[in-house]
């Protein structure tokens, strides 16, 4: 097995275990944030939540296995483990705006279920007296 | 049930059209509209000035809160779904004297408006 093989193998392993344990995260701590904005609808939230993590991985299996080529050869071991932090760095960049991206739709979605209980933007002018209709 | 009564000017050609839109879009909260200044408006609001609501656009709440001119166009985005976020952002500090001055220009000028876009009749 030469250097360049490892250096993929070695990637690959680091890459999966990485998203996975970020899709862990998000699952097991979105899911509050969601049964908040679905207003305790469990099922409805582990279905969204469910739906979520299986987009985070797609897009995140789609990238590692995308970024996977190296496109030049490696000589040495030393070349082998840089090549591999450059792209165990691009993943995690990835990652961490897939995460964000994930907060802020939560935190979106939270915001906007929210306005349905809000009081009105501004206060009134005056009151007056209203007669009931009969 | 929470609705809030718009006194509308009946007048108005834009305010007509306003009037068929609003009737089409999703609401968090119900809109009456009573023509301004009519005998149903009258009727309900006893000791509201009328001649006040034919300037500009007025929602009185089931409490009595009147809500007149630019506030109350924002009570009425803010009674639809999908525009309640942007009543709270045209209501934001930064905003609101923007919002007021841009409400006003239509609210005063509504006739003209309604003329040059064709909505008379």
């Amino acid at each position: 097995m030469n250097i360049v093989v490892s250096t993929y193998l070695v990637y690959l392993a680091i890459s999966i275990a990485l998203t996975v344990w970020v899709a862990h995260t998000l699952h097991k701590n979105g899911r509050i944030f969601l049964v908040d904005v679905f207003h305790g609808n469990e099922a409805l939230a582990d279905s969204v939540n469910h739906l979520l993590v299986v987009g985070f991985y797609l897009i995140n299996m789609g990238y590692v296995s995308m970024a996977l080529k190296l496109g030049y050869e490696l000589n040495s071991a030393q070349e082998g483990i840089e090549a591999l932090s450059v792209k165990i760095g691009m993943v995690l960049i990835v990652l961490g705006g897939m995460h964000f991206f994930n907060l802020f739709v939560f935190s979106r979605m939270r915001r906007r279920s929210n306005y349905r209980h809000n009081q009105p933007p501004v206060g009134p002018d005056a009151f007056t007296a209203v007669k009931q209709e009969a | 049930m929470f609705a809030l009564t718009v006194l509308y000017d009946p007048e108005c050609g834009l305010c007509r059209r306003s009037h068929e839109w609003l009737n089409e879009q999703a609401k968090l909260v119900e809109l009456n509209f009573v023509p301004c200044a009519s005998e149903e408006a009258r009727k309900r609001f006893p000791v509201l000035d009328h001649d006040v609501t034919k300037q500009d656009l007025t929602v009185i709440s089931p409490d009595g809160a009147v809500y007149f001119g630019p506030k109350a166009w924002l009570m009425v985005l803010w009674s639809l779904t999908r525009y309640r976020e942007w009543s709270y952002r045209l209501a934001s500090p930064e905003l609101l004297p923007t919002t007021k001055r841009v409400v006003s220009a239509i609210s005063q000028n509504r006739y003209q408006i309604s003329r040059v876009a064709g909505l008379i009749g």
